[in-house]
């Protein structure tokens, strides 16, 4: 019996992500119907629904762009890391602690004028998310601790520390005893552009630009390239690579960071325990997708930003809300599979090959 | 603090230490063998969800366990197919695979919010033993998971250590290619130590709809499998070190619901932050060490393996 096997392509397939991506989107809308069919629903009248409430009027687009922008920084700081072949798994704490950097700033300074207020938020968002980088980011330049696992457990701590916030010195005395955090000052919310959409959005695309801009083009950004491609080359080139890794991981801390700051301003009125809300996560994903460039996490972003906001619109249908969640998943893992098969081939046992070659992975 | 509370604290941190152990031992399983698994959260729901609904529909708590185990064990195949068949990045389906059972449980779940278990698994009767004073209550009077735990935990670490199969798998996660001349099947290894990881996960799921919290809820699970990832890191991995730490941060699941009873004014959401905090720290110290000697990391946990990259 001949066994299939895995072959690596000597350059992927032209336009694979996309595709991959789309194939992903087809197995999810197809196991998508199945689940709605077998939940009693009628799958063209939801999926029309998601398609409306998503991108079907600019007020869906509006909804659907401010959930594309704190998913489009969290990927690009999971893809400013990944480029160095640093995984980043921290983004939803990172969000968090800049969330609860921006708070704190709104609380001293609650009579400051709006525009200083926003950019003093925004500015320690990008310090709060960059300071829970730090450790990890020492652990890894200097011990070599893997970055995986310390970011992940700061997620842990980051979180519990707003719920703690909320729930003891920062819980406003006007909530009649329930842990909320106090509503920020009026002058702190981020202008809108259009309907509901705020300038978040072009606060997330600008750091985007710049920041696919300085990976692609500056001198920084290529050692980054090649000490994320190969450490060794990387050393014979001279590159410090633990200050790189410090510098990158920080970054990267810092532009979630950010993420929580914009959603902060943008469209929640206070800190609250959910304000991370998963993306830190989903911007793990999101830079997977885009392969970890920073110049493909926009568009991947607002794809996955229209089929949550798809999501959410059809639990008014009485789609229960797991069912978006099921999709996102499948999405995912198309998305993964058909990723692999645009670097592989399949081969048939007993069918020539070329030589193996060392692939350091 | 009386005695009464005492008892019930520790029998508490014997049983959520349990629950913890038995996910954290899967996680071990398949990163010994190189695979790590962030889909634990999810695979605890899909435990804990199944061994309800088997419990309400077959009304008999071992049928129940069964269908958990064999939940977990399907659900982490898949990431077993795309990391380990495929290659795929084993931090990205990880976490898919976490946003993959958590909505599939609630999804499989929504008829069974709130409704009675059909099936528990009561605690175990010791005869004399279970009424001794202070140990009775503590270890002989727990759930058959809290015992379940004990026994994977010493065949875990027995499979590891003595068997050729342990030490195959073993290998798997610390150099594929050697594994891989010396005849043996990675890919086979590693496929079925993320299933039986799941299996694990599973029941450390049903644990909590069977015995623990019987009934189902969305976000049953609360992060613990989160907490059963950082206790392998915890326990460096090895299976008695885990479950030293399955009891300690066990032991902290329990005081933060009693803090108040005890008069002790400290935080319990602070306390919740030591089980993650204390992982940080062994992290570092394991790190700052094994500059002297190796590390207890599997080598060749997180990498792909393939035949034609060798």
């Amino acid at each position: 019996m001949k066994r299939p096997r895995l072959h690596l392509r000597e350059a992927p397939l032209p336009g694979g992500q996309p595709l991959a991506f789309a194939i992903g989107l087809t197995i999810a809308l197809f196991v998508g119907t199945l689940l709605l069919l077998g939940a009693g629903h009628d799958p063209v009248r939801i999926y029309s629904r998601m398609f409306e409430a998503s991108l079907g009027s600019p007020d869906a687009w509006a909804v659907t762009l401010n959930r594309a922008v704190p998913l489009g920084l969290a990927g690009l700081a999971v893809a400013v890391a990944g480029s160095m072949g640093l995984w980043n798994i921290g983004a939803e704490g990172q969000i968090m602690a800049g969330a609860i950097a921006a708070s704190w700033v709104a609380r001293i300074g609650g009579d400051w004028p709006g525009l200083v207020l926003i950019v003093a938020m925004l500015l320690a968002a990008l310090g709060g998310g960059g300071l829970l980088a730090v450790g990890p980011a020492i652990a890894r330049a200097r011990l070599g601790v893997n970055e995986i696992i310390t970011t992940l457990m700061l997620n842990e701590v980051a979180i519990r520390l707003a719920q703690w916030l909320i729930h003891g010195p920062w819980k406003d005395p006007g909530a009649h005893n329930f842990p909320l955090a106090p509503m920020l000052p009026d002058q702190a919310r981020l202008p809108t552009l259009f309907s509901r959409a705020h300038c978040g959005l072009l606060i997330a695309v600008a750091v985007i630009v710049i920041s696919s801009l300085a990976v692609r083009y500056t001198a920084w950004g290529y050692e980054l390239r090649i000490a994320g491609s190969s450490e060794a080359t990387a050393r014979y080139s001279g590159i410090s690579l633990s200050r790189k890794i410090l510098t990158v991981l920080v970054i990267s801390g810092g532009i979630a960071g950010l993420a929580g700051g914009v959603e902060l301003t943008g469209t929640a009125d206070r800190l609250t325990e959910s304000i991370s809300n998963g993306f830190g996560f989903a911007g793990i994903i999101v830079a997977a997708l885009a392969l970890m460039r920073p110049s493909g996490v926009a568009v991947v972003a607002l794809l996955f930003g229209a089929v949550q906001i798809g999501g959410q619109s059809i639990q008014t249908l009485g789609v229960s809300s797991s069912v978006s969640t099921i999709l996102q998943a499948f999405v995912l893992f198309g998305a993964i599979g058909a990723g692999v098969f645009s670097r592989y081939r399949i081969l048939l046992d007993g069918e020539a090959r070329a030589v193996p070659e060392e692939v350091n992975q | 603090m009386n005695e009464a509370s005492l008892i019930g604290l520790l029998v508490a941190t014997v049983s959520f230490g349990a629950l913890l152990y038995l996910a954290a031992l899967g996680e071990l399983l398949a990163e010994k063998a190189g695979v790590l698994n962030l889909g634990v959260e999810g695979m605890m729901a899909i435990g804990a969800v199944t061994a309800f609904i088997a419990g309400v529909e077959l009304e008999n708590p071992w049928a129940a366990l069964v269908v958990a185990m064999i939940s977990g064990a399907a659900l982490a195949s898949v990431h077993g197919f795309f990391t380990v068949a495929l290659g795929a990045e084993q931090v990205v389906s990880g976490l898919s695979l976490t946003i993959l059972g958590i909505g599939l449980a609630a999804y499989l779940g929504k008829d069974y919010v709130g409704l009675p278990p059909g099936a528990k698994l009561e605690p175990v009767q010791w005869g004399g033993l279970s009424d001794l004073p202070w140990v009775g209550p503590i270890f002989f009077n727990q759930a058959p998971l809290v015992y379940l735990a004990l026994v994977m935990g010493v065949a875990v670490s027995l499979v590891l250590s003595n068997t050729r199969l342990g030490l195959a798998l073993r290998a798997a996660g610390e150099s594929a290619s050697s594994t891989d001349s010396a005849g043996h099947s990675v890919l086979g290894l590693r496929l079925s130590a993320v299933a039986a990881g799941g299996a694990l996960a599973g029941a450390s799921g049903a644990y909590l709809t069977l015995s623990l919290t019987p009934q189902w809820a969305e976000g049953l699970t609360a992060g613990r499998g989160w907490i059963a990832v950082a206790l392998v890191i915890f326990g460096a991995w090895r299976p008695g070190r885990v479950a030293w730490g399955a009891l300690l941060f066990g032991g902290t699941l329990a005081l933060k619901t009693r803090l108040q009873t005890f008069g002790v004014d400290f935080s319990p959401i602070i306390l919740s932050m030591l089980p993650y905090l204390l992982t940080l720290a062994i992290l570092l110290a394991i790190s700052v060490r094994s500059r002297k000697r190796p590390s207890p990391s599997p080598t060749a946990l997180g990498l792909a393996y393939r035949r034609e990259e060798r």
